[in-house]
């Protein structure tokens, strides 16, 4: 076998699939799981009679999603319709393409030999941020599409709602990936985390803003819950997928959980430095390197994975006119206004970035102290002392 | 909130703490068909029935505002000789009763013969006419699950304030 063969197709076809694979199996466990995080948030106990204390519970309803009937409304737009998943899906699976999740490893394979090959699904592309913000902008499509061609007053509103959403949060999430563009010099996903190790420090410290901007776009992004308005369950029945069943809906699903992994990946290698064990640099904290590069990157994964599902069992939803607001007058400017300030820490090079961090963590380290540490609020000013005695309820 | 709250996000970060302290608490929930949670000391659950009490003056059925208590009784004497009633039939149509207690209010013996004091809150059966037409055996003896009667020394015995006046 020659070796372009084995190298350009057999390798990325064999990782496709592979990735393929991992990604919906995850996200059925992550179904069960979210279920289960979130049933103990709210002190419940959540599915637990499928399988070993409900372990089963994800591969039940794949079963139930596949055997139900894939019922397409009698008015609906047909091809339009039958379209929608696959263009929500494939975006979201497209951007696997180019997240790195770990360094380069060399196996060696029966008849074959020795092959050494990046842990990508394709490889590291040079504009691979650029890429992914393209391609995973290309979902909304799928979501709007679905919406009109569903012939529902409800999906359609999920739909526009959600056009609307993500081209508002596109802006600042875009802004906050320049800023860690700004701090690596690279657009290529494997130099930033290289520059995450050559810098000493990871660039959720000077990035702490940038950071911020990023996941809550990223929230939004994926319509999750505080920004869950495209299928906001109380006012839209399930928005822009009220009209799919079966395994369609399933598909819809399933690309939510695809796209929630790929923002965690983003924020893991953008601000946390990827693969990278804490704090690369100091010597001493040698010993963290026992755990493979691959394991950090799931571990910080698995915790914004997490975040996720702690801001689903904590927070109400928006309201429309407070998610614009957020968006393009509370995110847009902070988020510019970091990128001045990542700027010119950038310009004074990693020193810089190592002050800037500094400066950050500790003053959000310190006002967090202080509002703990602050003495409370004497009892009595409360908003119900000023008012005149008539209106006391 | 000051502008620094606002900065810091703390309503943020006090809501993700208060969700986060609940996700260290054990779960409240009882699984219910295997384990069931004893109802209060003062749950009121489903018609008791104390036949040595009973009258059979049928003052409950009479009050009973859609008529689903039957009572049926014949004069029967007894070792002294005395004209006594004798219970043929006490049945009640559960599925249709709505629980107002005017039969237990009605009854005039102290304590009351009909009253709802037990502990049974399954009600749920798989043919319609099963186990919701309660017959006397089913009043008076319930699947162990009575309470006793909290009241059974007189002198105790909480005074009705309806009654009193």
């Amino acid at each position: 076998m020659s070796q372009s063969l084995l190298y350009n197709v057999l390798i990325p076809v064999t990782k496709a699939v592979v990735c393929f694979l991992v990604v919906a199996l995850v996200a059925g466990v992550l179904t069960l799981i979210e279920r289960r995080v979130l049933a103990a948030l709210q002190i419940r106990k959540g599915p637990n009679r499928v399988g070993w204390n409900g372990a089963l519970q994800w591969l039940a309803d794949v079963v139930k999603l596949i055997t139900k009937e894939d019922h397409v409304p009698s008015k609906a737009e047909k091809v339009v319709h039958l379209l929608a998943p696959l263009l929500v899906m494939a975006p979201a699976l497209t951007v696997f393409a180019v997240l790195p999740f770990g360094p380069d490893f060399s196996v060696t394979l029966p008849w074959i030999g020795k092959v050494t090959t990046p842990v990508h699904a394709a490889a590291d592309v040079n504009v691979a941020l650029l890429l992914l913000l393209a391609v995973s902008s290309i979902g909304v499509y799928g979501i709007i599409l679905g919406g009109w061609g569903s012939n529902s007053k409800y999906a359609l509103v999920g739909g526009l709602r959600s056009a609307a959403q993500l081209i508002s949060y596109e802006v600042p999430m875009g802004f906050a990936v320049v800023a860690a563009i700004l701090m690596a010099n690279s657009l290529s996903l494997v130099a930033i985390i290289e520059a995450q190790r050559k810098a000493g420090v990871w660039f959720v410290f000077p990035g702490l803003i940038a950071f911020f901007c990023y996941f809550v776009s990223g929230v939004a992004e994926t319509n999750r819950i505080p920004f869950d308005l495209p299928e906001a369950e109380s006012e839209l029945v399930a928005g822009f997928h009220t009209e799919y069943s079966g395994f369609r809906w399933a598909i819809f699903f399933l690309s939510e959980y695809a796209n929630m992994i790929v923002i965690s990946t983003v924020a893991t290698t953008l601000f946390f430095g990827g693969w990278l064990r804490p704090f690369p640099n100091v010597a001493w904290l040698g010993f963290l390197d026992v755990v493979p590069p691959m394991a950090w990157l799931l571990l910080k994964v698995c915790l914004f994975l997490f975040v996720y599902i702690w801001f689903r069992g904590t927070f109400p939803r928006y309201r429309f006119d407070q998610l614009m607001a957020l968006g393009w007058k509370a995110l847009l400017p902070i988020s510019l206004g970091n990128l001045v300030l990542v700027a010119f820490a950038a310009l004074w090079g990693a020193a810089g970035l190592r002050v800037l961090g500094a400066v950050l963590t500790v003053a959000f380290a310190g006002g967090l102290l202080w509002a703990r540490l602050r003495p409370a609020r004497p009892r009595g000013t409360t908003s119900m002392a000023g008012r005149p005695a008539e209106v006391r309820v | 909130m000051s502008l620094l709250d606002r900065i810091l996000l703390l309503d943020i970060f006090a809501g993700l703490g208060v969700t986060a302290r609940h996700l260290a608490r054990p779960a409240d929930t009882v699984e219910y068909p295997e384990k069931a949670k004893e109802p209060s000391e003062r749950f009121r659950g489903m018609f008791l029935l104390d036949e040595e009490r009973c009258i059979k003056c049928t003052l409950c059925a009479i009050e009973c505002p859609i008529n689903i208590i039957y009572i049926d009784w014949h004069s029967e004497k007894n070792a002294e000789g005395k004209a006594e009633k004798k219970l043929d039939r006490f049945d009640l149509d559960m599925k249709r009763c709505m629980f107002c207690g005017l039969c237990e209010e009605a009854c005039p013996t102290n304590p009351r013969s009909i009253w709802l004091a037990t502990k049974t809150y399954e009600l749920g059966t798989y043919e319609r006419n099963e186990s919701l037409y309660l017959d006397i055996r089913k009043l008076t003896q319930w699947d162990g699950n009575v309470k006793p009667f909290p009241t059974a020394d007189p002198a105790k015995a909480p005074v009705n304030p309806a009654k009193e006046k």
